[in-house]
This record gives C-alpha cells, sequence and structure tokens, in this order.
C-alpha cells in the first residue's frame, strides 16, 4: 500500500548538505502497524512527513494507494492529506479558538462539506474517541489525554486509510499514553487502519506488528514482532 | 473550502483581533468617505452648471442655422470656453446672418427623428417694469416653444403655453426687485416689456414700444435670475417692431435660425450630424458643455486623486495588519496544511480578510461621506446657497456609492495579495514547529 524505492531527502543548512533520509525502501501493506524508532535527527519524522504529503523526497519514488506523491502538485497532495491520511502530533495541534467539535471539523472544511453535515460527522467521530460530552470544550478546559483523542478525532473524520502519529503520547504520562496507545491499537485491529507511530518508548514501540529503528537516515533495523513470535 | 465558510473563517479571524481590525478598517473608511465626500461636490457642482447650460440648451433641441459661425454670434459670442476665433475684417459687428431658406427648413424638417422645429426668436429689449411702477429693470425676453418652457422648475403658477396670449413666466429674483413677499402675489400681475427699434442702437431715433404681460408662473431660483419667458408667437411679434420688418418670421422671410425637437435625446448628435451633411451648421447642448464638461472631469479626476492617495496609505495598513497575522498563526496555518488545505485556499483565506477590511471600509466610507455631505447641504442652503434651494452641492449619484465601495474593496485586494501568498508559501513542517 505504501511503497518507497530508494527515497533521499536532503537538506541545505549552512554550506553543508543534511542527508535526513538516505536511501529508504520500504514497504507497508493495508491494515499494518508499524513503529518507528531512533535517536533525534535519525530521519523518522521527515520519513512520516513524506508518506503524509506534508515533504516531498528530493530524490526517489514514494507510492501511496497507487498514487505517486514525488511527482504530485500541491492541489493533489492537499486533497491527499485531506482524505487519504490523518496526523497525529505530539502537542496536539489543536486551534485554542475552536472548540473541539469544530477542531475535528477542520478538514471536513476543506473537504467542502457543509456545515449542517460537518456537526453530525464530528459528532460521530467523538462517540468512538469516547468525547460526546466534551463537544462545545475549548482545549483549555480538557486534560491531556482528552486533547490527544479530539486531535485523533480530526485525524479520522475523513476515513482515511492511514494515520500517521508523531510521538503521541509524548506529551502524556504513562498511563494516560497507554490509554491512548490502546485507542490506536484498537482503531489498527477493528478498522484496518494502517497506523504508522514514531515514539523513543520501547514500550509503546511494543504494540506494533513490525518495528523499525532508524539511524542516520537509513532504516539500521527492521523486527517483525510476528515472526519473532 | 466553501464560500460560506470561508466568509465565516475570515469574519472570525477578524474579530480575534478585534482593535486591530477596527483601525485598520477605519484608515479604509477615511478614505473612502473623503473620495466620495470630495466627488460628490464635484458632481453636484456640475449637475448645478450643466441644468444652466440645459436650461439654454435643452438635451433633445439642434439648433440649425446656415453656418456654423453663425451661433457664435446669434448666441452672444461667449466662445463656450473656446478658443477665440480669427474673424475677417468687418465681421464682428456684423449682425445678419446669411439666412436660413425655405427649402433647407424643409430639409430639416424631413430628417428622421426630427419630432417639430421653431424658429429661434433673437430678440433685445430695453427694460421691463411692473405695471403702475417707475422702476426699471434690466431683462433677457425669451420666447420659447411650450415643450421648452415646460423644462423650467416653477415655484408657483402654471407655464405659458403655445396658445397663451400675452402671458409670461418671469425669474424668481424679480420678486424681490419688484417687491413681492411671496410667488403667489405675484400671480395675475402685468409687467411692461419696453423696446426700441434696433436701428435706434445706431443711434437713430425711435419710439420705444410698451408690451404689457400677464404674470401667471414664477420660476425656480437659477443663475439665469433675469429671464422673462413668453410664448414663441408674441415673441415674433415683438421681434418683428423691434427688426422693423413685418415680414420677419413670416414665410417671406425665414427664421436665421430653428430650433428643431429630437423624438429622442439619444438621436441628437446623429441629427446635428445629418444637418451638416446638409451644409448648415447645427449646435446642440453637448456643444455648449463641450469644454465645461472636460474641466469638470478634470476637477473630479483631481479630488478623487486625493481620497485615493489616503485610501493607498490604508492599504499599507492592511499588508502590515495581515503580515502581523501570518506571525500569529504560523501554527494554525501548518495544521491547516495538514489537514488538507492547499496553498490556494490558504492564499483564499488571507485574501478574504483584506477584501473584508476593504469591503466594509468602503460601506462604512460611503455612509459618512453621505452623511458629510448631507450637513455640507443643510448649511449651505441655510447660508450661501439660500437663493438655490432645489441645488445639493454634494450630490451621490449611484454609481458613485457602488464606485468607491469597489475601489476600497481592490485596494484591500490588491494590498492583501502580498501577504496571502506570503502565507501561501509557508512550510507546513517548518509552520508545526514554529513557537
Amino acid at each position: 500500500m505504501i511503497e518507497l524505492h530508494d527515497v533521499w531527502r536532503l537538506y541545505p543548512m549552512g554550506g553543508e548538505t543534511i542527508n535526513a533520509l538516505a536511501g529508504i525502501d520500504l514497504n507497508v501493506s493495508q491494515g499494518e502497524f508499524i513503529t518507528i524508532v531512533g535517536p533525534s535527527g535519525s530521519g523518522k519524522s521527515t520519513l512520516l512527513n513524506i508518506i503524509g504529503g506534508l515533504d516531498t523526497p528530493t530524490m526517489g519514488r514514494i507510492e501511496v494507494d497507487g498514487q505517486d506523491l514525488s511527482k504530485a502538485s500541491d492541489r493533489e497532495l492537499s486533497l491527499y492529506r485531506n482524505k487519504k491520511v490523518g496526523f497525529i502530533f505530539q502537542t496536539f495541534n489543536l486551534q485554542p479558538t475552536y472548540t473541539a467539535l469544530e477542531n475535528v471539523s477542520l478538514p471536513l472544511v476543506f473537504a467542502k462539506v457543509p456545515s449542517w453535515r460537518r456537526k453530525r460527522i464530528a459528532g460521530k467521530v467523538m462517540e468512538t474517541v469516547e468525547l460526546s460530552d466534551r463537544l462545545r470544550h475549548k482545549p483549555n478546559q480538557l486534560s491531556g489525554g482528552e486533547r490527544q483523542r479530539v486531535a485523533i478525532a480530526r485525524a479520522l473524520v475523513n476515513e482515511p486509510k492511514i494515520l500517521l502519529a508523531d510521538e503521541p503520547t509524548g506529551n502524556l504520562d504513562s498511563n494516560t499514553g497507554e490509554q491512548i496507545m490502546e485507542l490506536l491499537t484498537r482503531l489498527n485491529k477493528e478498522r484496518g487502519i494502517t497506523l504508522l507511530l514514531v515514539t523513543h518508548d520501547l514500550k509503546t514501540a511494543g504494540y506494533a506488528d513490525r518495528m523499525l529503528r532508524m539511524r542516520d537516515g537509513q532504516i539500521a533495523e527492521a523486527v517483525d514482532r510476528r515472526q519473532v513470535l | 473550502m466553501r464560500f460560506l465558510d470561508l466568509l465565516r473563517s475570515a469574519f472570525s479571524n477578524l474579530r480575534r483581533r478585534k482593535l486591530r481590525s477596527f483601525l485598520t478598517i477605519f484608515a479604509v473608511v477615511i478614505g473612502a468617505s473623503l473620495v466620495s465626500l470630495l466627488v460628490s461636490l464635484g458632481v453636484g457642482t456640475q449637475e448645478f452648471i450643466s441644468a444652466q447650460i440645459r436650461a439654454t440648451m435643452p438635451p433633445d433641441v439642434v439648433l440649425v442655422a446656415s453656418d456654423q459661425d453663425t451661433f457664435e454670434i446669434g448666441l452672444g459670442g461667449i466662445g463656450f470656453g473656446g478658443s477665440p476665433r480669427e474673424v475677417s475684417h468687418g465681421e464682428g459687428s456684423r449682425f445678419s446672418f446669411e439666412p436660413l431658406t425655405l427649402e433647407h427648413i424643409g430639409n430639416v424638417a424631413g430628417l428622421k427623428h426630427v419630432d417639430r422645429w421653431d424658429p429661434y426668436v433673437v430678440l433685445r429689449v430695453d427694460s421691463v417694469r411692473l405695471q403702475g411702477s417707475e422702476k426699471r429693470f434690466q431683462t433677457r425676453v425669451r420666447a420659447l416653444p411650450e415643450y421648452q418652457v415646460k423644462a423650467t422648475e416653477l415655484v408657483a403658477g402654471t407655464y405659458v403655453t403655445d396658445q397663451s396670449q400675452w402671458e409670461c413666466i418671469i425669474a424668481n429674483q424679480y420678486l424681490d426687485s419688484f417687491g413681492f413677499e411671496q410667488a403667489e402675489d405675484a400671480l395675475g400681475q402685468e409687467v411692461v416689456v419696453e423696446v426700441s427699434k434696433i436701428t435706434s442702437f445706431a443711434g437713430l431715433p425711435g419710439e420705444p414700444k410698451d408690451y404689457s404681460f400677464k404674470i401667471v408662473g414664477v420660476t425656480a431660483r437659477t443663475l439665469r435670475s433675469t429671464q422673462i419667458l413668453i410664448p414663441i408667437e408674441n415673441g415674433k411679434e415683438i421681434a418683428r417692431f423691434w427688426i422693423g420688418d413685418d415680414d420677419w418670421y413670416t414665410d417671406k422671410i425665414p427664421p436665421p435660425m430653428i430650433q428643431v425637437r429630437v423624438d429622442d435625446s439619444r438621436y441628437v448628435n446623429q441629427v446635428a450630424q445629418e444637418v451638416k451633411d446638409l451644409d448648415l451648421g447645427a449646435f446642440t447642448a453637448d456643444d455648449a458643455l463641450g469644454t465645461l464638461g472636460n474641466i469638470f472631469t478634470t476637477i473630479n479626476a483631481v479630488l478623487s486623486a486625493f481620497g485615493l492617495i489616503v485610501l493607498g496609505v490604508a492599504s499599507l495598513g492592511i499588508i502590515n495588519t495581515l503580515v502581523m497575522a501570518i506571525y500569529e498563526r504560523t501554527r494554525e496555518i501548518g495544521v491547516m496544511k495538514a489537514v488538507g488545505a492547499s496553498r490556494g485556499t490558504i492564499r483564499l483565506l488571507f485574501t478574504a480578510e483584506g477584501v473584508i477590511i476593504g469591503f466594509l471600509g468602503g460601506i462604512i466610507g460611503v455612509g459618512i461621506g453621505y452623511a458629510l455631505g448631507l450637513a455640507i447641504n443643510r448649511i449651505s442652503h441655510a447660508t450661501f446657497l439660500k437663493d438655490f434651494e432645489t441645488f445639493n452641492i454634494s450630490t451621490f449619484p449611484w454609481w458613485l456609492i457602488v464606485g468607491v465601495i469597489a475601489v476600497s474593496t481592490m485596494v484591500a485586494l490588491a494590498a492583501a495579495l502580498y501577504p496571502a501568498h506570503r502565507a501561501s508559501r509557508l512550510d507546513p513542517i517548518e509552520a508545526l514547529r514554529y513557537e
């Protein structure tokens, strides 16, 4: 479903060039749960951003669901981000002036869904993350775990095939973190959503089917939990 | 993004920074009210002057004479703003024109869209006085066909008609001269117009003759403060005495100048051209307004330019406001891009904010300009324009209202282009990391 062939991402920094990704080959099939671990600066987030269509490779090819992202226009990429993938961030990135429901509805706005249908769809997704009683709350009236669940609802609202999570539990205590991981695992198992998750917490990584360890822009090690067991 | 969501989002962003949005809009308001007020004053003055000229030269009338020069002499040679024309020796003092022939008149009357024709009666009288009074006043007696009389606004009485005999309409200013308190008091009174034969101007003896008219109407205040309107048939009779030839304005001696009425003022210039093609002279309201119209166009352009400069300065405020907003909303822009906003959508969002600032500023500005204009009209009617109640020095035609709102919106749109472009080019990854 996700195919990367010799993907490079180079950044000019000062006089030097940084290889954020240095020849990545990766195949992810539908419904897989993959965690990506590695030291900071190893290229985990860059890999996630390229799969999410927020960034494009300097060299190489990336194809998702038959769509060649390396050649896509801005308009095609934004449509892809809107419909095919959902982002979950460490810092939640909710709009402080919007209510929870409005935050969840934001992707629907860019999908040109009329306002009355947005409320219905977003309300349903809020049920999935068990926050039906928090629709009118602003982010600062919610706990950390609740905020992340609102963010997950926002990522789910257009029913994407892929969820991309960048350290989703990094700002949460371990108890809340576990609840979030359980929610994400459930979405992966029950709905068959492909899940790619960046973390440096090995316990979190333990939830996945496959674990990729990155170093210096390359995949240093790949552990398939299903084969190990 | 749907249009309604675009508006909603732009409005809610403007509301988030109330004071700053208010100040930015306020700058546009000042520009828009200045443009609209200044232009309204220009338009008002222009309409006033044009109306005065139209009172002499109705828009649906073409004057016809044997050649073009006749109008310079016959209408008093005021030149209507053109350069002084070179004349041949002796021409300047000449009063006689090459007369029109009956054949000429027949040809002109037969042109398409020509409704009717009347002689243009040239008259010169000595004075006017109220019956029973010895106080004589200067006057300009105009003998007009009924349809032209009716173009004049009255404050009291009725119009003279083509059937009227020895009735007249007096200019409003005569009320003071004759000592009437109210316009109605003058109705039914008699005035005496004193006429000397044309030969007496050359120093030859000539007994003046008196013609009495009953006042049936009083005009509104206009710049034509010495006019007295009489029926065209009475005018012909006075003219025959004045010239000293009973054949004038009969078939024996056709009038030197005729006025032709066109059935629709749209065809006036067409008819005038056809008259010129007959090798005759033609003169229209456009000719009378000609240079004057250009002067007012220039004045209006200069006045608008002042306001446009202010609008230009206001646009700097819009740029500043929107660039500030990019910094404040960098992370938000990143999130919007991550969840599916394209560069075009982000650009549209910021452009919409600018357009709303310009549109609101334009509407409020025109409103304030309009209110100031009303105030100026009130004050001017109470003071220096007391005599011209019907004249509004500040006039707001629909095109001025629509135009100022459109220009404010366009200026704001132009100002928003750069910030909008800059916001759309933000790298979403950088933006999401932005603190």
